[in-house]
């Protein structure tokens, strides 16, 4: 669900389009924080896409949360 | 006198988001007496590994109905505001435009939609609000936020971007809502389905969700809907998704 780039970041590997996985990883995980009500895009609550931690890319997001191990 | 004022960049991963700080902005302004403030729009610029922007790269702009002698007081409120609740750590910016005075309202429009599309310079927006004659400051950090300051206001001024901040209680009886009903919210100008077409006031609408969200276009704060799947009678449309709604 998520790699490594170039600059150490947890790229996740759905993209910005991928609903399902975007809540999926949310829910398994401990970081999960909502984001402010104008930034959240998703409509599943808990989503990857609706995350404070998340920080978007051209085409996916990095997961910015501290202490975090991406979930594979 | 109308006034945009645009802000971007004050908060951080841990702080009270910008659409939080242009909302206390502008309800302090109506609490001082200045004016009326309009609505706030949230509107995106360019993800881009280059810009460090904290999380999503967005600006928020409101409007407010002032009396042109308080212009000057606003402005140092606006930023004494900003250098005093803006996030450790971060880099904000401030615009103010008056709207009415702008000599070229399309070289503040091009500016924001340039800021959606390439990455700009802090001394090209500087530059630009100095030919335009705008209000551009920056209050702390690196000041990087003047950039999407002055994109926002651009992109405000156009009437075609962005979602307003907040969600808007309609009333339903079993979920649905008239157009003219919902109309007749303070906040909400026109009912339109994706495709383009404006809902005359008979038409009903299934309202998804407790509220519902507009986005600017056409200088009005637009209801978009969409056909609801699997139906065949007169209840046709309901509220767009969050999900149709991001790439506005």
């Amino acid at each position: 669900m998520w790699y490594i780039n170039q600059s150490g970041d947890n790229v996740f590997h759905g993209g910005n389009e991928d609903w399902q996985g975007a809540a999926r990883a949310a829910v398994l995980c401990s970081s999960f924080r909502p984001d402010v009500e104008e930034e959240r895009i998703a409509d599943e609550p808990v989503s990857c896409y609706n995350c404070r931690y998340r920080r978007w890319t051209a085409a996916s997001f990095t997961c910015s949360a501290p202490d975090r191990q991406p979930a594979g | 006198m109308r006034i945009l004022i645009s802000i971007d960049d004050t908060d951080n991963l841990e702080s009270r988001g910008t659409g939080a700080l242009a909302s206390q902005m502008a309800r302090e302004l109506e609490e001082n007496g200045w004016g009326k403030s309009s609505f706030i729009t949230r509107h995106q610029l360019l993800v881009h590994p280059d810009i460090p922007y904290t999380s999503h790269n967005s600006a928020m702009c409101f409007a407010a109905e002032i009396d042109g002698s308080f212009l000057d007081g606003i402005i140092q409120y606006a930023s004494a505001f900003l250098a005093r609740e803006s996030a450790t750590g971060s880099d904000p910016g401030l615009c103010v435009a008056v709207a009415d005075r702008l000599d070229s309202p399309g070289s503040l429009i091009a500016f924001g939609q340039k800021a959606k599309q390439s990455i700009v310079s802090m001394e090209e927006a500087y530059a630009q609000a100095e030919q335009l004659g705008v209000h551009l400051s920056e209050h702390g950090g690196t000041g990087q936020g003047v950039i999407g300051a002055l994109a926002g206001a651009g992109l405000r001024l156009s009437g075609n971007d962005g979602r307003l901040k907040g969600g808007l209680a309609i009333e339903a009886v079993n979920g649905r809502a008239a157009v003219r009903d919902i109309c007749s919210h303070a906040d909400v100008d026109e009912v339109r389905s994706l495709s383009g077409l404006i809902l005359p006031e008979e038409e009903t609408v299934l309202l998804v969700g407790d509220k519902v969200k507009t986005v600017l276009m056409d200088g009005k704060s637009v209801l978009l809907v969409a056909l609801a799947e699997g139906t065949a009678d007169r209840f046709a449309w309901r509220t767009c998704s969050k999900q149709q709604l991001k790439n506005y």
